[in-house]
C-alpha cells in the first residue's frame, strides 16, 4: 500500500474526467475509459479496505500545508465512518458504466468527476478542503441533470441549484465563523476538522452557525422539510445521476452531520437533537406516505429514498452508539439496495419505455432473474432480516427507543410504511398479467446479471454476517462518543409523555 | 449454560440450502434442461427429512441429560456486536424448542411428500418447492433462535414465505392482494415485536440478550416496562398467530396452494406466536394483567372465528376459521399461565389440522379445484381413505375423547377453570360446541348425502398413494398424540408437561378432582350437542342454505374486512395522496417557490435602473463617487 492512495482515489477519476472533456474522445472511448478508471479505483479501494486497521483514528493520513497564513492544509485521512461511504462509491459506480450505454461523452466525464469529488469530500480532514470538494461534487450534478435529464429537467435543475447554493453559502459562512472563532480562542489560524472540537461555542452566533451547517447538510440528506427538490430531481435526472445522488451523495450529507456538527457544536446539537429527530421521523413518514400515491415508479423510489434517509439521519440524532453505528451501516445498506433499485428502474424504463406503474405487469414470469434480483434489493430496502437492511434499521430503532420513546415508536412505523408501497408496486409491475408493454420484456443479459450479482450477494452477506463490517466501524464510533462526554450527558432526554418508560442511563 | 453441539445449526440450514439450490436450478436451468418434477420433489424432501433426523438426535441428546440441565446450544458466529449490544447467531435446543422441532420437521416433511403429488403438472414446480423449503427453514430458525433477534429472523422469514406462497398463482390479482395483506398485517405485528425487543433490551440492561441471560436477569425489569414488553410482544403474536385484531390475513391466505395452507396452519407460522409467549414465560408469568389480556383476546378470537366458521361455504375457509379459533384456545391457555397446555394444543393441533387441510386438498384435487362445499356431497364412497382420515381429524378438532384434540383442549379449559377464570372457561365450552358443529357440518356436507354436482362426482377418484399415505400417518398422530400427555385422572403421567417443565415458568394449579370432572363433563357435553345439531341439519344431505339476517352478517365476517378497508386502508391512501397532491406543492414547497418569486421580483425591481444610456450610468458613477468621498471624509474626521 503506497503513501498517497487517497489522493489517487480522488484525483484519478477527476483528471480522467477533465481529460475526456477537453479531448475529442468518442462516446465509446469515454465509456470504456470510465469503466477502467472506476474499476481501478475499486481495486485501490478494496486494497485500502483490506489494509484499514480500524484503530478508530484517521488512517492513511496525507498532510501538505496549503495556505499556511490561514492554517489551511491539504489534509486527507479516513476512519471507520468515512471508509464505508468511500467504499460504497467505489463498489457501486463501476456498475453504471457496465449497464447503461446510450449516453454522451460529457455524461461519463461528469460521472468521473463527481466520483472523485465525492471521495474527496469524504476523505477531507480540513474544512476548507471539504468545502472545495463539496462544491466540485455538486457542479457535475447540475450539468448531468440539466443537459441529459428528462423532459421536465429545467425546473428540476433550477430547484436543486437554488437549494444547494443556499446550503453551500450557509456552510461557507459557518466554516469561516469556526475559523475565526478558533483564531479568537487559540490565537492561531486553523481549519482542521479535528481541532474544532476544542472550540467552546456558546451564544446566539454559535446557534446560527450550527443551523448554517445543519441546513446545508439537511438539504443534501434531505431532511424534512428541505426535501422538495428531491422528487423532481431524482425523477428527471438520468438513471446514473439519480443513482449517484441517492446512493452516495445523500450519505455525504449525513456524514457531514456526524463529522462537523456533532463534535463541534456538541452543546447546540444536544439542545436541538430532539427537534432534528422529529424532523427525521416526520420526514420518513411523510415521504413514505407520499410514495404510495405515486404513479411513476422512479418517483416512488425517490420518495422511498427520502423516507429512508429520514431514518438514517435519525440514527445520528439519537446520540447513542447503537443508533450511530446503525446509521453508518444503513448508509451502505441503503446505497446497495436503493441504489440498485434505481438502476433496475432505469432498466425497466429502457426496456418498456414507460415509468407508469399501472402500465406494467407480469414481469416476474417473463424475466425471473431480473425479478429475483429486484425482489432481493426490495426486501433489503424494507429491512427484512437476513438482508443488509435489517441490521442498521434495527439498531437505529433500538437506539431511538433509548433516546425517546415517542421517537422510537414513530421510527418503528417505517417497518410498515416501507412494505406498503413496495409491495403495492411489486404487485403491479412484477405480478399479475403481462400486457403490451411487458409482453416482450427481456431478462437480464449475462453481462448485466454478472454486474449486479456481486451487489446482490453483498446485500445478503451484509445481512447474515455483518460483524466483519461492523468491527471496522465501531472503534471510530466509540471514539466519537468518548471524545464528547458532555453530549451524552446532556442527552438524557426525559420523556415528558411517558415518564415511566424512560430508559434509565446505565 | 448448556452443552454445545454443532449439529443444531444444521437443522435450519438443510432446508435453507435446499431452497437456494432448488431456486437456482429452477431459475437458471429449469427451462433449458427440462428438469423432471421427480428430481425437484426428491431434492425438496431431502432437507426436511434430514432436519427431522437431526431433531430426533437432539431429542435423544436432551433426554440423556438431567431435566434441569436440558440445554443444548450452538453459537455459529457473532452476528453483530455494538457497544453493549451483542447478538450471536446462536441456536438453543431445550425441551420447548425440541418439541416444536420434532413436530415441525415431521409434519413439514409429510407435507413436502404430499406436495409432490398435489403440485404435479404445475409450471412453477421448482419455485414452489424452493419457497416451501425456505418456509420450513425460516420456521426452524424461529424455533431454534437463542435470542429474540435470531428468533425475529425466522419470524419475518415465515412472513415473507407466506407472502410468496399465498401469491404463488400471481397472475390473479386477488391472490397477490391476499399475499400483500398477509405480509403487511404481519409487519404490523412485527413492529410490536421489534419495539418489544427494544424495551426489553434497555429495560433488562446490558447483560446478554439471549434467552438464558434474559431469564436470569428478568428481575431487572420495572413493572411498567415489563407490562409494555409483554403487550408489545403480544402485538407481534396477534399478527403472526392471527388473533383479534390482526386475524384478517389468515382466511385470505387460502389463496395459496393447499399444501401451503397446511404448512401455514399446522406446522409453521401461526404457531409462532404461542411459541413466543411460552418462550417468554419467564416474563409473562409475572405480569398478570398481560396474561388476562392475552387470555381474553384469545378466547374472544376463538368465539368470533367459530361464529364465522359456522357460515362459510368454502371448505378451506371453514378450516381456516377453525385454525383461528383453535389458536384462540392456545392463547387462552398461555394467557392463564398454563403454558404447557397451550404448547400441547399447538402440538396436537399440528397433526389434526395438517390432516384436515391435506384431506381437503385431496378432495379439491379430486374435484378439479372445486372448493365450494355446496358443490360436493356423497364423496364417502368415492374417496374412502380421505373420508376415513378426515373424520379422525374432525373428531380430534371437535374434541371427542379419546382423540388428541380432546386432551389438549380439555387441559386448557381445565386450567382456566382451576385458576378461577370462569368467564374464559364458559366461552371456551361454548366454542367447543360450535367447533363440533361446524366441523361436522363440513364433513356431512362433503362426504354424506347425495352428490350435488353429478358431473364432478363421476370424475372424482381417490388420490394417489403419495398423498394418502401422509394422510394416514397424520391420522395416526391425530388419534394418539393426546396420550402423550394423559392427565392423572385417566391414569396418565402428563409426559409432555413434565418434559416442558424446565423451559417454562409456570405454576400448576392444584385443583380438586371435582373441578376436573366438571371440566371434562362440560367439554364432552358440548361436543355431543354440537355434533347432534350438525347431524340433524346436514346428516342426510341438505341443499345450499340461503344466508339471511345474522347468518348473512356472519357469512360476510361481520364486514370486518370492509371496516378495516374503510377506516385504515382508505385513509392511508388518502393521506398519501393529500401529501402528494396538496401538501407538497402548496405548503412544503411554498418557501422555495416564494424564494424564487422574491428573487424574480427583486430582479425586476432593479431592472428599472438598467436603462441602457451611457449618460445615465455616468450619473450613477458620479453620485456614487460623491457619496463615497463624503463618507470617507466624514470617517477620517
Amino acid at each position: 500500500m503506497f503513501e498517497h492512495v487517497l489522493s489517487v482515489i480522488i484525483f484519478l477519476p477527476i483528471l480522467a474526467g477533465l481529460l475526456l472533456l477537453v479531448t475529442p474522445a468518442s462516446r465509446t472511448i469515454a465509456r470504456v475509459s470510465g469503466l477502467i478508471i472506476s474499476l481501478a479505483t475499486l481495486v485501490l479501494s478494496l486494497d485500502l479496505y483490506a489494509n484499514f486497521s480500524a484503530t478508530g483514528h484517521l488512517e492513511f493520513v496525507e498532510y501538505i500545508p496549503w495556505i499556511q497564513s490561514l492554517g489551511v492544509s491539504y489534509h486527507l485521512g479516513i476512519d471507520g465512518i468515512s471508509l464505508f461511504i468511500l467504499m460504497a462509491g467505489s463498489v457501486l459506480l463501476p456498475m453504471v458504466y457496465l449497464v447503461f450505454t446510450t449516453k454522451e461523452k460529457g455524461y461519463y466525464a461528469n460521472l468521473l468527476i463527481v466520483q472523485g469529488a465525492m471521495a474527496g469530500a469524504v476523505c477531507a480532514a480540513d474544512m476548507i478542503l471539504f468545502y472545495v470538494f463539496w462544491e466540485v461534487m455538486l457542479l457535475p450534478v447540475f450539468f448531468m441533470l440539466g443537459l441529459y435529464g428528462g423532459p421536465k429537467r429545467l425546473p428540476a435543475t433550477l430547484k436543486i441549484t437554488l437549494y444547494t447554493i443556499a446550503g453551500s453559502l450557509l456552510m461557507l459562512a459557518a466554516i469561516v465563523y469556526l475559523g475565526v472563532s478558533y483564531h479568537a480562542q487559540f490565537n492561531e489560524w486553523n481549519f482542521a476538522i479535528s481541532k474544532m472540537a476544542q472550540l467552546n461555542l456558546t451564544g446566539r452566533v454559535a446557534a446560527v452557525a450550527f443551523f448554517g451547517f445543519m441546513i446545508a447538510f439537511a438539504i443534501k440528506i434531505p431532511l424534512f422539510p428541505f426535501h422538495t427538490w428531491l422528487p423532481d430531481a431524482y425523477t428527471e435526472a438520468p438513471t446514473a445521476t439519480t443513482f449517484v445522488l441517492s446512493a452516495i451523495m445523500a450519505k455525504i450529507g449525513v456524514y457531514g452531520v456526524i463529522r462537523f456538527v456533532v463534535p463541534v457544536f456538541d452543546e447546540q446539537f444536544a439542545r436541538f437533537a430532539i427537534l432534528l429527530a422529529y424532523s427525521g421521523v416526520i420526514g420518513m413518514m411523510y415521504c413514505g406516505l407520499a410514495a404510495i400515491a405515486q404513479k411513476d415508479f422512479k418517483r416512488m423510489l425517490a420518495f422511498s429514498s427520502a423516507s429512508h434517509m429520514g431514518i438514517i439521519a435519525l440514527g445520528v440524532f439519537c446520540m447513542n452508539m447503537q443508533a450511530l453505528t446503525g446509521t453508518i451501516y444503513q448508509i451502505v445498506a441503503h446505497a446497495t439496495s436503493t441504489g440498485v433499485l434505481f438502476l433496475f428502474a432505469g432498466i425497466l424504463e429502457d426496456r418498456t419505455n414507460t415509468r407508469t406503474i399501472d402500465d406494467l405487469g407480469g414481469i416476474a414470469a417473463k424475466a425471473p432473474v431480473f425479478a429475483l434480483f429486484f425482489a432481493i434489493a426490495m426486501l433489503a430496502s424494507v429491512g427484512l432480516p437476513g438482508t443488509s437492511g435489517f441490521i442498521g434499521e434495527f439498531m437505529i430503532i433500538l437506539g431511538a427507543i433509548k433516546f425517546n420513546t415517542v421517537i422510537g415508536v414513530l421510527a418503528g412505523t417505517s417497518l410498515i410504511i416501507g412494505v406498503c408501497y413496495m409491495l403495492w408496486m411489486f404487485q403491479r409491475v412484477f405480478f399479475e398479467k403481462s400486457n403490451a408493454n411487458s409482453e416482450n420484456f427481456k431478462d437480464l443479459s449475462l453481462v448485466e446479471g454478472l454486474t449486479f450479482l456481486p451487489v446482490i450477494i453483498l446485500i445478503i452477506v451484509m445481512g447474515i454476517y455483518p460483524q466483519p463490517f461492523l468491527s471496522k466501524i465501531t472503534p471510530s464510533v466509540a471514539l466519537q462518543f468518548s471524545q464528547n462526554p458532555p453530549v451524552i450527558a446532556q442527552t438524557v432526554t426525559t420523556n415528558a409523555l411517558l415518564p415511566e418508560l424512560t430508559i434509565e442511563q446505565k | 449454560m448448556g452443552q454445545s453441539v454443532n449439529y443444531l445449526g444444521l437443522i435450519p440450514l438443510f432446508p435453507l440450502l435446499g431452497s437456494v439450490l432448488i431456486g437456482l436450478i429452477h431459475v437458471f436451468a429449469g427451462k433449458k434442461f427440462r428438469i423432471s418434477e421427480k428430481f425437484y420433489g426428491i431434492l425438496a424432501c431431502v432437507g426436511p427429512v434430514l432436519s427431522f433426523i437431526l431433531a430426533l438426535k437432539t431429542f435423544v441428546a436432551l433426554k440423556a441429560l438431567a431435566p434441569e440441565s436440558r440445554f443444548l446450544c450452538h453459537k455459529a458466529f457473532t452476528w453483530f456486536s455494538v457497544g453493549e449490544l451483542h447478538i450471536d447467531m446462536g441456536f438453543l435446543a431445550d425441551p420447548l424448542s425440541c418439541l416444536m422441532l420434532l413436530f415441525v420437521t415431521f409434519i413439514g416433511s409429510l407435507i413436502h411428500i404430499y406436495s409432490i403429488g398435489y403440485m404435479g403438472g404445475d409450471k412453477n414446480y421448482g419455485k414452489f418447492f424452493s419457497y416451501m423449503n425456505l418456509f420450513l427453514g425460516a420456521m426452524l430458525v424461529l424455533v431454534l433462535g437463542d435470542s429474540p433477534v435470531v428468533m425475529f429472523v425466522g419470524w419475518e422469514g415465515v412472513g415473507l414465505c407466506s407472502y410468496l406462497l399465498i401469491s404463488f398463482y400471481s397472475e390473479d390479482r386477488s391472490n397477490v392482494l391476499a399475499g400483500n395483506k398477509a405480509f403487511i398485517v404481519n409487519r404490523i405485528g412485527d413492529l410490536g415485536f421489534v419495539l418489544g425487543m427494544a424495551f426489553l433490551f434497555w429495560g433488562i440492561g446490558a447483560s446478554g440478550f439471549d434467552f438464558l441471560s434474559l431469564k436470569a436477569h428478568s428481575g431487572n425489569l420495572t413493572p411498567a416496562i415489563a407490562l409494555t414488553v409483554c403487550l408489545l410482544l403480544f402485538v407481534g403474536a396477534t399478527g403472526k398467530s392471527a388473533q383479534i385484531p390482526l386475524y384478517v390475513w389468515l382466511p385470505d391466505a387460502m389463496a395459496g396452494p393447499t399444501p401451503v395452507s397446511a404448512l401455514i396452519h399446522a406446522a409453521t407460522m401461526v404457531t409462532a406466536g404461542v411459541y413466543m409467549v411460552a418462550r417468554f414465560s419467564f416474563i409473562y408469568a409475572n405480569v398478570e394483567l398481560a396474561g388476562n389480556i392475552i387470555a381474553w383476546v384469545g378466547i374472544l378470537t376463538a368465539l368470533l372465528a367459530a361464529i364465522f366458521g359456522m357460515f362459510q361455504d368454502d371448505i378451506k375457509k371453514v378450516l381456516a376459521y377453525s385454525t383461528v379459533s383453535q389458536l384462540g384456545y392456545m392463547f387462552a391457555g398461555v394467557g392463564v399461565a398454563a403454558y404447557s397446555a397451550g404448547i400441547f394444543h399447538v402440538f396436537t393441533h399440528a397433526f389434526f389440522k395438517a390432516l384436515l387441510f391435506l384431506g381437503a386438498g385431496s378432495v379439491i384435487y379430486a374435484l378439479h379445484h372445486q372448493q365450494n362445499i355446496w358443490k360436493m356431497g356423497g364423496l364417502k364412497s368415492k374417496m374412502p381413505k380421505t373420508y376415513f382420515t378426515m373424520v379422525i381429524g374432525a373428531l380430534a378438532l371437535s374434541g371427542c375423547p379419546p382423540f388428541s384434540g380432546f386432551f389438549s383442549k380439555d387441559e386448557i379449559l381445565y386450567s382456566a377453570l382451576a385458576t378461577g377464570h370462569y368467564g374464559i372457561w364458559m366461552v371456551g365450552v361454548l366454542v367447543a360446541g360450535m367447533t363440533a358443529y361446524y366441523t361436522f357440518r363440513m364433513i356431512f356436507v362433503v362426504f354424506h348425502g347425495t352428490p350435488r354436482d353429478q358431473h364432478a362426482f363421476d370424475h372424482a377418484k381417490e388420490s394417489p398413494a403419495v398423498m394418502t399415505v401422509p394422510l394416514i400417518i397424520l391420522a395416526v398422530g391425530a388419534l394418539f398424540a393426546g396420550f402423550l400427555n394423559l392427565p392423572a385422572i385417566f391414569g396418565g403421567s402428563q409426559m409432555v408437561t413434565h418434559w416442558l417443565a424446565p423451559s417454562l415458568t409456570e405454576h400448576h394449579p392444584h385443583a380438586s378432582l371435582f373441578i376436573e370432572i366438571i371440566a371434562i363433563g362440560a367439554s364432552v357435553a358440548a361436543f355431543v350437542i354440537g355434533i347432534k345439531i350438525a347431524y340433524t341439519k346436514f346428516g342426510q344431505g341438505a341443499p345450499a342454505p340461503e344466508f339471511k339476517g345474522f347468518a348473512e352478517f356472519a357469512y360476510h365476517k361481520f364486514y370486518v374486512d370492509e371496516l378495516y378497508h374503510a377506516i385504515i386502508v382508505q385513509p392511508y391512501k388518502a393521506i398519501g395522496s393529500i401529501i402528494w397532491k396538496t401538501l407538497e406543492p402548496n405548503v412544503t414547497d411554498s418557501p422555495v417557490k416564494a424564494a424564487s418569486k422574491l428573487y424574480m421580483a427583486i430582479g425586476t425591481a432593479f431592472k428599472v435602473f438598467q436603462v441602457g444610456y451611457v449618460r445615465i450610468y455616468a450619473i450613477y458613477m458620479i453620485v456614487g463617487l460623491s457619496l463615497m468621498s463624503l463618507f470617507l471624509s466624514q470617517s477620517l474626521n
